[in-house]
């Protein structure tokens, strides 16, 4: 029997549920408030002006962000860390990121090389992997070929089951034991989430700041998951 | 009113000199230069070569009525990619800065464009942020940017409480409408595009348009005045009531396969007989 990697990787998640390893849910909205105080939203480098860093500050309620361009050491305090954009990560940066997950924080990092040359792209894949292990194959242009009856979606599995226009170009992670897919564009997974410490490292390889930028339901309504699941 | 017509109506064996001379004696009082549609009138072309053209322009006793463009249709503001919204901006501040040189204080902008792959809520909300700043940049250099309606070749901004919600979002007096009478086809009427926005008419394009033949693609539905579906007599009307007193630019996408000289002396002799009202 043929089965796609996508369906490989949904059966054994389902499987991995039955046998009592549930993956952790979105927390109920009665203890969001106390959690709200410590979202921040960050932005590296140059990003300040990146349509994605707007979309997500303008999503996420302004009282309770702590934007920062260079106070890494502040990122202590955050339940939720939203890397938006990302095109390079200083070491010092992810080794701030690292401290994060493992106290217990979720870090949201979403690539922003899509369009980027191929040696921008280059720096890029060896910063992630260096700073937080993340693996990722060459950005694949989802309308190169324009297919004839493609849906311009992409599907998110987690926190909850949505679809969120894709953005011409993902940076799509590798394989990697352990990874859990959480967004899939056709059978090419797009972005996962791992354990790492006590926190949750999520990895978007398709950006969904734009989309928050653009005023998308759905990608709002994926993100305040994400800040509850935090 | 004034009449003028764009450099790319120049039969392309003529040459801009005399194309000027022909267009000069057509009757029209000014020029259309459209960047990067015609060899004389590239990005690449320099301050010192524009300021030539100004010469050419004046000595052929006619003006330059304003600064268009069609390269924002492979480099739209509207664009994901950074780099080519990037140059998309760009060919916009060339654009202000050569209708400085070349003395006039307009430029027309295609803002965005729609697309299977860019949605309609993109487009709209990046040609808003993208316009504001070159509002400003507009707005120091004493030039007007109109935003051309291209209805249904863009697929953005169809009808005119929309568009007027657009200039209202970007809100900018140096942003307006470049509204052109032809391309409205099946969307509505010419006549109450003008109507509801008045002052912030930029300039006007003049051409005809076949309603109900399809549209776009490679299927021309435009041509000559007169000889389409546009309400000559309303649209007339209607530049009365708001008191349009502005450039006329005759815009034809059919050329004439023949004598191609012979589509200025009608198009100026047409364009006459609307401003005149004898219709």
């Amino acid at each position: 029997m043929d089965l796609t990697r996508r369906e490989f990787l949904g059966y054994t998640a389902a499987a991995t549920g039955l046998v009592g390893l549930p993956l952790p849910q979105p927390a109920s909205v009665a203890s969001a408030d106390s959690k709200v105080d410590r979202w921040r939203v960050f932005v590296v480098y140059d990003r300040v002006n990146s349509e994605s860093f707007w979309g997500y500050t303008r999503t996420l309620p302004k009282a309770r962000q702590l934007f920062s361009a260079d106070e890494s050491d502040s990122i202590s305090c955050c339940s939720l860390v939203i890397v938006p954009d990302v095109v390079l990560l200083d070491p010092r940066f992810s080794w701030a990121l690292v401290r994060a997950l493992q106290r217990g924080a979720s870090v949201v990092i979403e690539t922003g090389v899509g369009f980027a040359s191929h040696s921008t792209f280059r720096h890029h894949r060896r910063s992630l992997r260096e700073g937080l292990q993340i693996p990722v194959g060459a950005p694949v242009d989802l309308w190169a070929d324009r297919p004839k009856a493609r849906a311009p979606y992409i599907e998110f599995t987690w926190p909850h089951r949505t679809t969120i226009r894709d953005f011409s170009r993902v940076v799509p992670p590798a394989d990697r034991p352990g990874d859990d897919v959480i967004a899939w564009a056709g059978d090419l997974a797009v972005a996962f989430r791992r354990r790492v410490g006590n926190g949750t490292l999520i990895y978007l390889g398709s950006p969904v700041g734009p989309a928050l930028w653009a005023g998308d339901v759905e990608a709002r309504r994926w993100l305040n998951a994400v800040a509850l699941a935090a | 009113m004034k009449k003028s017509i764009g450099d790319n109506m120049i039969p392309k064996d003529w040459g801009f000199d005399r194309g000027l001379e022909l267009i000069k004696k057509a009757g029209f009082d000014g020029i259309e230069l459209w960047l990067g549609d015609v060899p004389w009138f590239q990005m690449a072309t320099n301050d010192a070569q524009v300021r030539e053209l100004r010469r050419k322009i004046e000595s052929a006793g006619l003006v330059v009525s304003n600064v268009s463009t069609g390269l924002h249709w492979a480099s739209p503001l509207s664009a994901r990619d950074p780099a080519v919204r990037a140059q998309a901006a760009r060919i916009v501040e060339r654009q202000i800065e050569t209708a400085t040189l070349l003395g006039t204080d307009a430029i027309l902008v295609v803002a965005g464009l729609v697309t299977e792959e860019v949605p309609y809520n993109e487009v709209y909300q990046r040609c808003v942020e993208a316009l504001r700043p070159l509002g400003e940049k507009a707005a120091r250099a004493g030039v007007r940017i109109g935003c051309e309606n291209c209805n249904s070749e863009q697929r953005f901004l169809l009808s005119p409480r929309e568009f007027a919600q657009f200039l209202n979002d970007i809100n900018s007096p140096a942003v307006g409408l470049h509204l052109d009478v032809g391309n409205i086809h099946d969307t509505g009427f010419a006549e109450q595009w003008i109507e509801i926005h008045g002052p912030r008419i930029t300039r006007i394009h003049l051409k005809d348009v076949l309603k109900h033949r399809g549209r776009s693609g490679d299927q021309s539905v435009y041509t000559n005045l007169f000889l389409g579906d546009n309400n000559w007599p309303a649209i007339r009307a209607a530049m009365t009531k708001v008191g349009y007193d502005g450039w006329l630019i005759a815009e034809m996408e059919a050329r004439y396969r023949y004598a191609a000289d012979q589509q200025f002396y009608d198009t100026s002799q047409a364009m006459d007989r609307l401003i005149s009202g004898r219709l």
